[in-house]
């Protein structure tokens, strides 16, 4: 099911703002759509494992909560907190960033009058988020094969040196990787003076509707705009 | 060769994609940086270990854009943008705008020299370190926030921190010493690799 990219970025935007603020069963109403649209894209294996471990990570949360175990407990407590409460927005972020495509995505933007300026940084930041992660573990990869780990004792006996092995080579990759990035998109005549065409169609449909709606009303009532609701 | 003087519209292109390159990493990076903040004793030091640890990237940042202004208003921009999807309000945002274009101003007006350089990682440290600023702004709110992630001993200590005006400061001031500190490592970084393979001037 091909939602409009724009629905998606008020889902996204609906479904941040009653994570991080509304109580728990709202954040769980945004949970459920995002899910049911994980599902018709065929993701279940990453539905079944979010759920799993949203629930693990809420059981315990529940447990750890109330006990008074010092620095430990904040540690372990932020942690699951980071599952608990953030992993749902990281769900409707995962679907987001899936299941809608660059050009769409650039498109959308400039149907919505929002400055190029804006919109390229804002796709290659989306974007450059699995690359760093990828970099940082094969860098990480190679250091341990020198012997040189985060808990160890030469890296105790000199941190700086630490940050300097891990962060240098990180930096000068990903450096090498926007020069190339910018190379190519200048090549293929990314401006920001002419007006992009693009081949994808974009536009709302009866789905595009529906999730908009069923976003107001979870947003609606959390408000109580709604009487009775 | 005669220039007009105007800048080509393809190092705008190659500043763009350097402001998302580089605002994926910062953010990662202070991520992990105030990760420490979930210490109580560290809570005030987190901002010098965030500055720290982002003083590299942002100086490399710095020499490899060709306007300074806006970049600096973008890459902060985007931060903004990012913690404003994550739960702090709009007046983040606004601060996260005027500390870029503060940033920017510096690195025009001294030109990208090391003075500018420092003067810019001064004020983009003052970005994390003013997402506590609702510690202080609108107490029983953010305690009563904290408290469904926290445990009691977290909280009575940002209690007594919300206290004095102090702490407030030490946030500040340990971010602009670590920003302080960073940059001049980070000079010395860039002159031992990056310049040396020809990646920042």
């Amino acid at each position: 099911m091909k939602l409009d990219p724009r629905t998606k970025l008020f889902l996204a935007l609906a479904a941040n703002g009653m994570i991080f603020t509304a109580p728990l069963v709202y954040s769980l109403l945004m949970v459920v759509v995002a899910s049911i649209l994980l599902l018709l894209e065929g993701k279940w294996k990453f539905v079944c494992t979010f759920f799993f471990v949203y629930l693990t990570a809420g059981f315990f949360f529940d447990q750890v909560k109330n006990l008074d175990i010092g620095t430990s407990g904040t540690i372990i407590l932020a942690s699951l907190f980071l599952m608990y409460r953030i992993m749902p927005a990281c769900a409707v972020l995962y679907y987001v960033i899936t299941t809608t495509k660059v050009n769409e995505f650039l498109a959308c933007m400039s149907r919505m009058h929002i400055s190029n300026k804006v919109t390229i940084p804002l796709i290659v930041m989306i974007r450059f988020f699995p690359t760093v992660y990828d970099e940082s573990r094969a860098i990480g990869n190679a250091m341990r094969m020198r012997g040189i780990r985060l808990f160890s004792l030469r890296t105790l006996k000199n941190p700086v040196a630490f940050l300097e092995y891990r962060l240098v080579p990180l930096l000068v990759s990903v450096t090498k990787i926007g020069d190339e990035l910018s190379i190519a998109a200048v090549t293929r005549g990314l401006s920001t003076d002419t007006k992009r065409t693009c081949v994808a169609k974009i536009g709302f449909r009866w789905v595009d509707f529906v999730v908009i709606a069923y976003c107001l009303i979870v947003v609606c009532a959390f408000f109580n705009v709604i009487p009775g609701l | 060769m005669r220039t007009t003087g105007k800048k080509s519209s393809n190092t705008l292109v190659r500043d763009l994609v350097n402001v998302g390159i580089f605002g994926a990493l910062y953010l990662v990076l202070s991520g992990i940086g105030a990760s420490i903040g979930f210490i109580p004793a560290f809570i005030v030091v987190s901002t010098c270990a965030v500055s720290l640890v982002t003083s590299v990237p942002l100086f490399l940042f710095f020499s490899k854009v060709e306007r300074p202004l806006l970049c600096c208003v973008l890459i902060c921009t985007l931060f903004g943008v990012v913690m404003m999807f994550s739960g702090h309000g709009i007046s983040y945002g606004l601060l996260c705008v005027i500390y870029g274009v503060l940033a920017g101003l510096s690195l025009k007006l001294f030109h990208k020299n090391f003075v500018g350089c420092l003067l810019a990682n001064v004020m983009i440290s003052f970005v994390p370190s003013s997402m506590m600023i609702p510690l202080w702004s609108s107490t029983e709110e953010y305690l009563a926030y904290c408290s469904s992630v926290c445990d009691s001993a977290y909280i009575a200590h940002l209690a007594e921190l919300s206290s004095s005006y102090w702490p407030l400061i030490g946030l500040f001031g340990f971010g602009a010493a670590g920003a302080v500190v960073g940059g001049f490592v980070a000079r010395r970084v860039m002159k031992k690799h990056f310049e040396r393979i020809g990646l920042a001037q």
